[in-house]
Parts: structure tokens; sequence; C-alpha cells
């Protein structure tokens, strides 16, 4: 048997490896996706008052700080019994939607952009952001970085800080926006809209206008038939601050839809003893091992699973777009029948990429914004809550359970690439059997592909901010299983 | 003005050396008036309006190379550190990278920018403490950073907007 090793794993946060064990005859006999990421993160959370968690969990992740900021800030109010009012509600959903458009557009652009925009055989060195600049052009990349400024500003006048917010408190918000800072985010916000309709084409022109790429989308290596999950509203619209979760099979059928405070009757955590993160799965149908169908209860929670569970987005341009995607890609644009094909989650992620932009446009002209009423201070003795947003790459869980004096005794996080622990591995699985056979040169290309299986995803293992100097290099090797011998090592230069 | 950028995490271990540096230099009287010190958990694209305009800028971090022992602290100039091809997202693009991006686009980045790295000996564990060796560069580092800012001084660069 043979040990293929890719380490590590290029433009994802955090460090990862992909071990495929590959036969004599060259088949692929199993995978393991390993995650070193860091642990102990509930246990650094007990001790502290429940309304700073908002703050130190924005440190979890240099992705996600806001949606953990708002999924902390959530279960805070859980934790106090307190509802917000209607102002403040409206402010973090404004926000929230104005960091997953900034968001949407980095992975769309700088990550899953690369292999469509540049190819997934293109050399590493041209399979960047600058690669896609060179295709689309200068001023295209003007526009992705005004997008990203511009829900930067966002966060800054709502969240009072760019990249790691801190309004968001138990009961409301601290800060409150005036006139004048709603007539700037009234036109960021039409910027946005206007940004999403370019990326649209960008869409269009590169990759659906390409009949390999769309083959690719829709190829059995990169399908999965899970149950899926998302947040909707209450009329099964998308929606990414707030609402229930839903749960539907691969049939099409609804699971379960319950409230934020209900999910350990619904979700479980499955462990391997090869990989610090946990695998959840679906309580009720049971964890069945790596197997799709609906009998496993494995899940996916990304852009592709919200759409998949929803019945719609809740703004125009978004549900025109819902209703192509499903339309081109399953010929029912009702959206009742399942897309399963992990590549579509980047158009997906267009969709919702749309609806954020036009959720900031509505949003940023209701008067109400700018309200002096957005804090209810809160009364009541807490105890213990949960807080449910979706983070650009799942369903993002916080649950948190206090003291009478608001100290955190024991947290519980379930983050967004945690949901997706199962499928990524599937996915990784699948691809390589589709691309690694008997006497196959395993070219950067194939690598790339097999890493394309999980890109879509957008995976976000890291907790550190940062690095220095950045570089990743990319190193595989080949081993005969029999007798050690190194047969093969490729190297992917930085 | 010059700014003084330091970076990092101040939950994990010695991740937080760019914090305890900056909370060291806003301490200090001699930075005061002349130079922006900023802590920022920020990487990649989020440093380029940070960095713009300035006309110097000197970027505090924590390294790991293997080569130094826990503590060793050095000054480079922005040319050691090659650019990544892979910009890997905006998280983890390396900052030269990041300079390369904004030059791209014709954004005015400093003339000159130097790093000071402290070589970690743990970046995983979730801690708002630095690790004995790490905590003992602090001062030292400090002491780097009036050096460069005297040189700063020495060689007219503008010390105002």
């Amino acid at each position: 048997m043979k040990s293929i090793t890719i380490d590590p794993i290029t433009r994802l946060e955090g460090h990862g490896k992909i071990h495929l064990f590959v036969k004599e005859d060259g088949e692929l006999a199993n995978c393991y996706f390993q995650v070193p990421e860091l642990r102990g993160f509930e246990k650094f959370c007990q001790g502290r008052p429940v309304e700073e968690m908002a703050r130190i969990t924005t440190r979890i992740c240099g992705v996600c700080p806001d949606a953990h900021h708002m999924a902390a800030a959530k279960a805070a109010d859980a934790v106090y019994g307190v509802k917000i009012p209607s102002a403040a509600y409206k402010l973090r959903s404004l926000v929230y939607n104005a960091f997953f458009a900034g968001d949407h557009t980095t992975h769309f652009y700088a990550l899953g952009g690369p292999d469509f925009v540049c190819g997934p055989d293109a050399p590493p060195g041209e399979r960047n952001i600058l690669g896609v600049i060179a295709k689309v052009g200068l001023d295209a990349g003007k526009q992705v970085i005004a997008q990203r400024a511009a829900g930067q500003r966002v966060i800054e006048i709502i969240g009072g800080k760019k990249v790691h917010p801190v309004t968001a408190l138990p009961g409301g918000m601290s800060k409150r926006v005036s006139k004048d800072e709603q007539a700037e985010i009234q036109k960021l916000g039409d910027q946005m809209v206007e940004f999403a309709k370019f990326t649209v084409k960008v869409l269009n022109d590169v990759v659906l206008a390409n009949p390999a790429y769309v083959e690719l989308i829709l190829s059995d290596s990169y399908a999965h038939k899970t149950y899926n999950m998302g947040l909707v509203d209450e009329q099964n619209k998308v929606n990414f601050y707030d609402g229930k979760v839903r749960v539907v099979g691969p049939d099409g059928k609804e699971h379960a839809k319950y409230e934020p405070k209900d999910y350990l009757q619904f979700v479980a955590e499955h462990v391997e003893p090869y990989s610090y993160l946990k695998y959840p799965y679906l309580k009720q149908i049971g964890w069945k091992g790596f197997v799709d169908g609906v009998d496993s209860g494995v899940y996916k929670a990304s852009p592709l699973s919200r759409l998949n569970v929803s019945d719609g987005m809740a703004t125009p341009l978004a549900q025109a777009e819902y209703e192509r995607f499903y339309a081109t890609l399953t010929h029912d644009k009702s959206g009742k029948t399942m897309v399963h094909a992990t590549l579509a989650t980047h158009w997906a992620r267009v969709v919702e990429l749309i609806y954020a932009a036009e959720m900031v446009q509505k949003l940023s002209r209701d008067d109400e914004i700018t309200s002096d009423k957005i804090m209810e201070i809160p009364t009541a003795t807490p105890s213990e809550g949960v807080g449910i947003v979706e983070a650009p790459r799942g369903t993002l869980t916080h649950h948190y359970r206090t003291d009478s004096k608001g100290i955190v005794v024991e947290a519980n996080l379930i983050v967004g690439t945690t949901n997706n622990n199962a499928a990524i591995t599937m996915s990784i699985k699948r691809a390589a059997e589709g691309l690694i056979k008997r006497g196959t040169e395993i070219t950067q290309g194939t690598l790339n592909r097999i890493e394309m299986a999980f890109r879509a995803y957008d995976p976000c293992f890291g907790c550190a901010t940062h690095s220095l100097p950045g570089e990743m290099p990319l190193e595989v090797i080949v081993h005969d299983a029999d007798t050690g011998e190194v047969v093969q090592i490729a190297r992917r230069q930085c | 003005m010059p700014i003084i950028l330091c970076l990092g995490n101040e939950i994990i271990s010695d991740d937080r050396f760019g914090y305890e540096v900056a909370e060291a230099l806003k301490d200090d009287a001699v930075f005061c008036g002349t130079v922006e010190v900023h802590f920022a958990a920020r990487a990649g694209f989020e440093l380029i309006p940070l960095l713009a305009e300035r006309p110097a800028a000197l970027v505090v971090d924590t390294i790991r190379t293997g080569h130094d022992q826990p503590g060793t602290v050095r000054m480079h100039d922005m040319g050691a550190f090659a650019p990544s091809n892979h910009l890997v997202n905006s998280h983890q693009i390396s900052l030269p990278t990041a300079l390369a991006l904004a030059r791209l686009y014709g954004i005015p980045m400093p003339a000159s920018i130097e790093v000071l790295t402290v070589e970690a000996a743990d970046l995983e564990t979730l801690s708002e403490a630095l690790t004995v060796r790490v905590a003992a560069a602090v001062a030292p580092a400090q002491q780097l950073i009036r050096k460069w800012l005297n040189s700063k001084v020495e060689n007219h660069v503008s010390f105002k907007d």
C-alpha cells in the first residue's frame, strides 16, 4: 500500500493533512483528513463574565470574528433571558450581512475563484488572486478591494471597530448610528449591490460559459447526498443572523426544524482517534461512518446547504439568482430538488453575496437603525443560553452556562467548519477516488483538484491571527507501504 | 506619521508578544507624538489601510523559524521576506504579498518597512501570558525600537502626516 500526503493544505485557515492510502493496484483504499486545531477554548472561557464572550471569541479565528461576536452576543442575550430592541436587531443584522458580503467576496475571488478563473491545472504561481486579477482585469481587482473596504467600513460604523466588532452586548448594542452614518451606509450598500451584480457577470463569463467547468461542477467526483443544515426565517427563507435551524434530507424532506436552544436534541459529536476535530452528526439518525444517504447522520452546513434547506431568498435579486441556480442544476427553479454537487457551493456563495448586499441596502434605508432604543438592560438572573448564527462556513453555535453572577462555568462551541468535517473527509476521498488510479501520475493539477473538493467548503481551522512570512509550501510523499520506500516526492514551491 | 504596527493574538501565548510590546510603548514618553503605536490582530489585506501613506513603518511580530532560541529578537528589512505565490487568503497572505498587491494598485506604501521579530516557543496554547523567554524579550525589543526611531530621526524621515 502507498501513502500520499498533502501537507499543508494551501489557501485555507490553519494547517491540515490529507493522507491517501493507495493499494498496490493503484486504487484508493482510504482517506484521512487530520486537523491540528487549537484545543481548549471552551475551558479558556470558564471563569469569564458572559458579557465579555462577544469580544473574547472574536479572537478564536481571524476569518470569522463577526460570526463569533454575534453568536456569543445572542447566547448572552439568552443567558439573561432578554429580548433585544428592534433597532438593535436590525443593526446586528445589517452589520452581519456586511460582514458576509465581504467574506464571500474574499472567498470567491481569492480562494475558490483561482481554481476556475485561472483553471484547476494552472501552475500554483498563477493560481492565486494575482492570477485572477490578470484574467479579469485590474479594474475588477480594484472593485474587489473596494468591496472589502466597504464591508469593513460598515463594520467599523456599527461594530465600533474594523474586523473585530465590539458593540453587541447582552440586551442589544452599545453604539447608536447617526443620520450621517446611516447616509454613508446607504451609499456603501448601493455599492455592494452593484458589486454583487458584477460578480454574477464574472461567474457567468468565466465559469458557467465554460462547459468543462460546468461538467466538473456536476461530476460525481464532487457530489455527496447528505443531509443539509441552515438557519431559516418564518417563511423558510435563508437568514444569516436569526431564525430556526432547519435540517433537510438528501431526498428533500424536512428532517427537523428547531429552536437554537434545542440543538443538543438534534446534534451529537463523533470522535476519531486521529483527529482533534470532532465530527458532528444528526443524533436521531446516528453515526454510521463516513457514508452519505438518508440513513447516515452526516450533514453539511454550507452556503449550498443553506440554499438546499430554504424555500428561497428574502430579497429580489438573490431570489432570481436562486431560481437560476436550481433551474440550471436541477431543472427545477423552486429549489425543492436538492443540489448535491460540492463545487456548486461556489455559485451558492454568489447567491448569498447578492442577498447580503441587498440586505445591507435594505436595512440601511430603515430609519429605525438610528433610534436611541438599542439596549434593553438585562434584569433577570443569568443561567444558560444558546446563540446560533450562520457563519459563512456553516451553522455556528455558542452555548454558555453561567453562575448567578453571569460567570461562565461551561461553554460549548460548534463552529461552522466543524459541522462539515465528515463531509469534507468524504469529499476528499470521493475526489481522490476519481483522480488517483493505477499508473496515474500525481501532478500539481491532480493535487489541486483534490484540494478543490474541500476548498468549496471554505474551511477554517486555524486560530492564530497571522503568520510571518506566511508561505505555505506543499509537499507530497508517496511511500510503498510494504517496503517503506519513498517512491515519489512532489513539492509545491511557494 | 510613521507607525509601529504590532501584530498578534492576545489569547495565544507567544502570539501575544505584539500586544505586550504595544502596551509597553504606549507608556514610553519617547514615542508620544512622534510615531503612532498600533496593535492589530489582523493580517494580509487588512494591513494595507494601516500602512498606506505612512513615511515609515516598523512591524512587530512573532515568528517561528526553528533556527533561533525562543525569545531571540531580530530586526529585518521587509525585503528579507519573499512574497508567497499562494496568497493563501485574506488572513494568511504574507505581509510582503499584501504590499505587492497594494503596489499593483498604486496605493502609497511606506518607502521603508522594517520588521522586528521574536522567536516564539509556544504558538498553540490558549493563554494570556507569554512564555518566560519571550516575556523577557519585551524590554530588549523596546530598546531596538528606540534605536529604530532614532535612526528615522537621523535620516530626516518626516514625522508628520
